[in-house]
């Protein structure tokens, strides 16, 4: 399928990790024809996966920026709009919990704000910054990674999870703010994967896995890419403030 | 991007009107490379009309005639379809209807029995009747049509959008208890479309309705429905079911 998507430039942040959601999803637009500017903050992992994106005729670059803070996130977005031209598509993928499954009664507040900081308010602070060329082209795709525990109740109080819920109504106020300038923003929520974002060993996950998920199986990276990828591609044009959960069956909303 | 359709038999009911849903998805399905993809239509004259188009595109068709209000009848079109082609991989439930509307005390409980019994009972029985052949082969796809009236309440009372609401439960009642055999459910509730108004006698009316009612500013088109519906249809979506996904400009969120 022709998703439309040649010519396109597309920000993806938080794409360092070599096996990140982020970097599948710079995978998958550079082979629809995008070229992709990849954001982290560890400038050294951004160029990683910006060398593995690259291939005959499309264009890359690396750029180094902390998305909890307003300044770098504006300076970020200018390198490459100088770079590239326009921003068509923004993926807010850079995301993280602080720190893992503490209880309540210990969590301390600096965590709670990491959390904030950087699963909504960082989504926020690049949103911000990509709209106005977004707006004068007539023209954007924003998706936001979510995810699908914000939908979930387990037991216990998570940051993580309030943030990425945040997500949620921040997709569907903006969606419905800038759709009539061309604009369509929506989410992936996407289940357990086997990435950084979870430094136990992977098969300690992957048995935690089958009587808790309906399909019984992680989330991929690629499982993330191909519905991020959907959602950044004009065929999806009709779809406005959307949460797509991409998690084996384990929301049904 | 390959959807991976090359080799798959698709089964689409109610894609006998030429200017509905269940027509784009099947030429869409004969695009992205299905090797045959059978209609069925309560209408055979109509459902013959899809199959030449589809066979036109150099895609295996034919034309299968059947009420799926009709146990019976639905046994025998499956029959047929598994004879002519030896399996079923992906269906797509297409085949519904509006028959009422009006206020409440109007409403005739003769409507109600056609209108659950096309919309909801319909995709039950063709769902029962292809299951075990999916199971069989430990491999299957649904893809039902919902729609985003059932979260329209100003719409007024409506068996159709009740019936579409039941199908949304369906569907992540059979996405659960499938998940681990290889069946994957999901399903596509469109928003207002210019093609429910067909009847009305002022065309522009309708169309500047739409744009006040619709973020989007405008109707749902069969392609966006099409697009929708063949991204849940591809393994690329693999990671994907019990979900409704609203294509509807943003008007339901």
């Amino acid at each position: 399928m022709d998703l439309g998507l040649k010519g396109k430039v597309a920000l993806v942040t938080g794409a360092g990790s070599q096996i990140g959601f982020g970097k599948a999803i710079c995978l998958t637009l550079a082979k629809e024809g995008c070229d992709v500017a990849v954001n982290d903050i560890d400038l050294a992992n951004a160029r990683k996966t910006a060398d593995a994106v690259k291939s005959p005729g499309r264009k890359t670059m690396a750029v180094k920026a902390d998305v909890t803070r307003k300044a770098e996130v504006q300076e970020m977005v200018k390198k490459v709009l100088a770079e590239f031209g326009k921003i068509d598509i923004l993926i807010n993928n850079a995301g993280g919990m602080h720190p893992r499954g503490s209880s309540f009664f210990e969590q301390e507040e600096e965590n709670w704000d990491k959390d904030f900081n950087l699963n909504i308010k960082g989504a926020m602070f690049c949103s911000q910054a990509v709209l106005p060329g977004m707006i004068e082209h007539k023209y954007g795709k924003i998706v936001n990674i979510s995810s699908s525990v914000a939908k979930q109740a387990f037991p216990g109080v998570s940051t993580y999870s309030m943030s990425k819920s945040a997500l949620y109504v921040f997709t569907r106020g903006l969606a419905g703010m800038v759709i009539k300038q061309g604009i369509n923003v929506n989410s992936v929520a996407p289940g357990w994967g086997l990435t950084n974002f979870d430094p136990r060993d992977p098969e300690e996950i992957k048995k935690g896995f089958a009587p808790h998920t309906p399909i019984g199986r992680e989330t991929t990276p690629q499982d993330v890419a191909n519905a991020a990828v959907f959602l950044a591609s004009d065929v999806s044009a009709d779809i406005v403030g959307q949460i797509l959960c991409v998690d084996g069956g384990s929301t049904m909303q | 991007m390959d959807l991976g359709f090359k080799g798959k038999v698709a089964l689409v009911t109610g894609a006998g009107s030429q200017i509905g849903f269940g027509k784009a998805i099947s030429i869409l399905l004969a695009k992205e490379g299905c090797d045959a993809v059978a209609i069925s239509d309560i209408n055979i004259d109509d459902a013959k009309k899809t199959a030449e188009t589809v066979k036109a595109l150099g895609c295996k068709s034919i034309a299968v005639k059947a009420d799926v209000t009709n146990k019976a009848e639905v046994q025998e079109m499956v029959k047929k379809v598994i004879a002519e082609y030896g399996k079923i991989d992906i269906l797509l439930n297409v085949a519904g209807a509006i028959m009422g509307g009006g206020p409440l005390e109007e409403q005739k409980e003769e409507i109600w029995d056609k209108e659950i019994g096309l919309n909801l009972k319909g995709t039950m029985l063709v769902s029962q009747a292809i299951l075990p052949y999916m199971k069989n082969q430990k491999y299957g796809v649904i893809v039902n049509i919902g729609s985003g009236s059932t979260r329209m309440y100003s719409h007024g009372v409506s068996t159709y959008a009740m019936a579409k609401g039941a199908v949304d439960i369906f569907t992540k009642q059979l996405a659960t208890v499938e998940a681990k055999t290889g069946i994957r459910v999901n399903c596509v509730a469109p928003g207002p479309s210019p093609t429910n108004f067909i009847k009305a006698p002022d065309k522009q009316a309708v169309v500047d309705m739409l744009a006040r009612q619709i973020p989007m500013g405008k109707g749902t088109t069969p392609a966006d429905i099409a697009n929708a519906a063949i991204f849940l249809a591809s393994d690329i979506s693999g990671d994907i079911t019990g979900q409704v996904l609203h294509v509807s400009g943003g008007s339901v969120m």
